[in-house]
């Protein structure tokens, strides 16, 4: 009996979360590898780096994570086959510039002994790609328009884009921090404390007043923008070191009292994933994931399968984890 | 699979386009048979096709006001299996939020249309192509779109009536924002807006031109569109198988003049038709079911004379 057909016979254990998981989702990753050893973001479609991210990132911190081992390797060779000569990932294979991908392999590749130099060239690609807006020529030249009345933010703050020369958004600024904050500060690219410490001050600054963050955008002519459970959860994770910051209490309080909206399971397992690591108690939840399975089966959704998986592995070390001890190969790249 | 060819003809070559309008005073009323016998009007050439429904589905909306109303979707989809289509797929890519099963469900897709699995399209992610724009009105040179978007037969766009902050009005031109994947180009979908949102807006209908518009002005939205505005009920489905005329259509009805909204006004030179001449109009008349709408100051010039501003 296929996990498919477990769920429509009603056999799979419904109740039991981490059942949910051995005995559905990680069958559902490792079937759905292709050829390359990528994923695509349904089983059958075209691999692309970010599912391949999050499926190795998930099967890696399985139970059964030695079982998957061969797997991870197929993972781990898509992504630096994957790499564009500047060192960056694109988001899908036909795109030939890099995007915010990139932090996502990096922080995948970290765990590979093979794959310091595609980090390290990921890693400078990273803080070589400064967002435009934030530039000094951009920001004097918004003093004499009226779209800065717009939005209140300090464009002085700056992150990271979703694509390269764009804007800094919450989601991928808060993975390129996760990212930097795992690599040693020896390894680190000339000038990534200073990425770090403006990144972050950019996040603080795009909270949304009552706490919490949406894609970026807290304020819309005087309007306060409602916060997302995922990006939320993200900005969290990358601001894990300061717990006792206001803003930090306050997104985390946000999250907390937003749980009973959560309506799939990508935003479940996020918050899951986000209150567990902020040191808050994860609360009985009124669905389980196979609930939310049986309502539109994640859409078959890889990145949603992954991130269940990761919210109930039992340790957390493919965010927390030990980076490899030598990185000579990241300080010469 | 579409022509994408056809989308860019001069409008003095195109024949006069059909817009519908009909009166749909709410939800409760039976708008499975509005819609199905206003498509049955336009004989539309769907039999045995793959039908995609691009609704607009901007973000979590337990309270309705923002998104186009599942009722409308699931209608629409059920009129166009009726009609003879094979499939009708439900598709969108919301800009804000990556979290479209969230989005679906706060809606409450699932419990008008249906088991959802295999019948929705999660734009955002689906496997995209290469699409070289030939209009090149913004800076783009390509645009990377799903291949679900280019494979069908028929593409709907169904967008909610409403005003937009950036651009004037949202409808269904700019509802194909949707169809650009969130997963080549982020949430939001930043480089459209560095490329100009107006000059976006034609490369995407260029490059993948919905075949027919239903739009959902049962309840809109007027003012700071296209999420924090104002609920504004106006009771009207307009439908046709032009998007610029639909949507210079329902600029007439929220009193706002289509050829002052800069994205329009270019959309008629070749994407379908503004002039009122050029469109043949059925159902109510336009003068029937006007309702202004209230806009931002910005989009002040939008307004027929004598219409209030938004504050």
């Amino acid at each position: 009996m296929t996990p498919d057909e477990k769920i429509d016979s009603g056999s799979l254990n419904h109740s039991n979360d981490s059942l949910f998981v051995s005995d559905f989702c990680l069958p559902f990753l490792r079937n759905a590898q292709n050829a390359d050893g990528g994923w695509g973001f349904h089983p059958g479609s075209e691999s692309r780096a970010e599912p391949t991210c999050w499926a190795v990132l998930a099967l890696q911190a399985s139970i059964d994570a030695m079982n998957f081992t061969a797997i991870r390797d197929r993972g781990f060779q898509f992504l630096r086959a994957a790499q564009l000569a500047d060192g960056s990932w694109a988001a899908s294979p036909e795109v030939t510039t890099g995007s915010w991908v990139s932090s996502l392999a990096c922080w995948v590749l970290l765990a590979d002994p093979q794959s310091q130099q595609a980090v390290a060239a990921g890693l400078k690609w990273l803080c070589d790609d400064w967002p435009r807006d934030s530039s000094p020529w951009r920001r004097f030249l918004a003093r004499f328009s009226s779209e800065h009345k717009i939005s209140a933010q300090n464009d002085s703050f700056r992150g990271w884009g979703w694509t390269p020369r764009t804007s800094s958004w919450v989601e991928p600024t808060s993975f390129a921090l996760i990212l930097l904050a795992r690599v040693p500060k020896e390894a680190r690219p000339p000038g990534a404390d200073r990425r770090r410490e403006l990144a972050r001050r950019m996040l603080y600054d795009r909270m949304c007043p009552g706490g919490g963050w949406n894609c970026g955008n807290p304020m819309v002519y005087g309007v306060a923008g409602e916060a997302l459970i995922v990006p939320t959860v993200w900005a969290l994770l990358a601001l894990r070191d300061e717990p006792n910051r206001t803003e930090f209490l306050t997104s985390l309080d946000w999250l907390e009292k937003n749980l009973h909206g959560v309506a799939s399971a990508g935003s479940c397992a996020l918050a899951r994933i986000g209150l567990e690591m902020c040191g808050r108690k994860w609360p009985a939840p009124e669905a389980t994931f196979a609930d939310f399975y049986s309502r539109n089966a994640f859409l078959q959704n890889i990145p949603v399968a992954a991130w269940t998986c990761l919210a109930l592995c039992k340790r957390h070390e493919w965010l927390t984890g030990v980076i490899p001890e030598r990185f000579p190969e990241y300080a010469n790249a | 699979m579409r022509m994408p060819d056809i989308a860019l003809v001069p409008s003095f070559q195109r024949p006069a386009s059909r817009v519908a309008i009909r009166r749909a005073a709410s939800y409760e009323q039976d708008l499975a048979t509005v819609i199905y016998e206003t498509l049955r009007e336009f004989d539309l050439p769907v039999r045995d096709k793959t039908v995609l429904l691009k609704p607009n589905l901007v973000g979590l909306d337990p309270l309705g006001v923002m998104n186009t109303h599942p009722y409308v979707i699931a209608a629409t989809r059920e009129s166009f299996l009726r009609l003879g289509a094979a499939q009708v797929l439900i598709g969108d890519g919301p800009a804000m939020d990556r979290d479209t099963e969230a989005i679906i469900e706060s809606v409450r897709l699932r419990e008008f249309a249906g088991p959802l699995a295999r019948t929705f399209v999660d734009l955002n992610v689906d496997e995209v192509k290469r699409v070289a724009l030939r209009t090149r009105a913004s800076r783009l040179k390509e645009l990377f779109l799903p291949k679900t978007v280019l494979g069908v037969d028929f593409l709907v766009s169904m967008p909610k009536l409403k005003t937009h902050h950036w651009a004037g009005v949202t409808l269904s031109l700019k509802n194909m924002f949707g169809i650009v994947p969130g997963s080549c180009y982020g949430w939001p979908k930043n480089v459209l807006h560095w490329a100009g949102i107006d000059r976006s807006i034609l490369d995407i209908n260029a490059a993948a031109r919905p075949d027919f518009a239903i739009v959902d002005g049962i309840l809109g939205m007027e003012g700071n569109g296209p999420i924090q505005g104002t609920p504004k009920p106006c009771g009207v489905l307009v439908l046709g198988d032009d998007p610029v005329a639909v949507d210079a259509t329902c600029c007439r009805v929220m009193g706002l003049r289509p050829e002052k909204v800069k994205y329009l006004n270019a959309a008629g030179t070749m994407l379908g038709h503004l002039d009122p001449e050029k469109i043949q109009q059925l159902g109510e008349t336009v003068a029937s079911v006007r309702t202004p709408f209230a806009v931002l100051d910005a989009f002040r010039g939008l307004r027929e004379p004598s219409e209030r501003v938004w504050n």
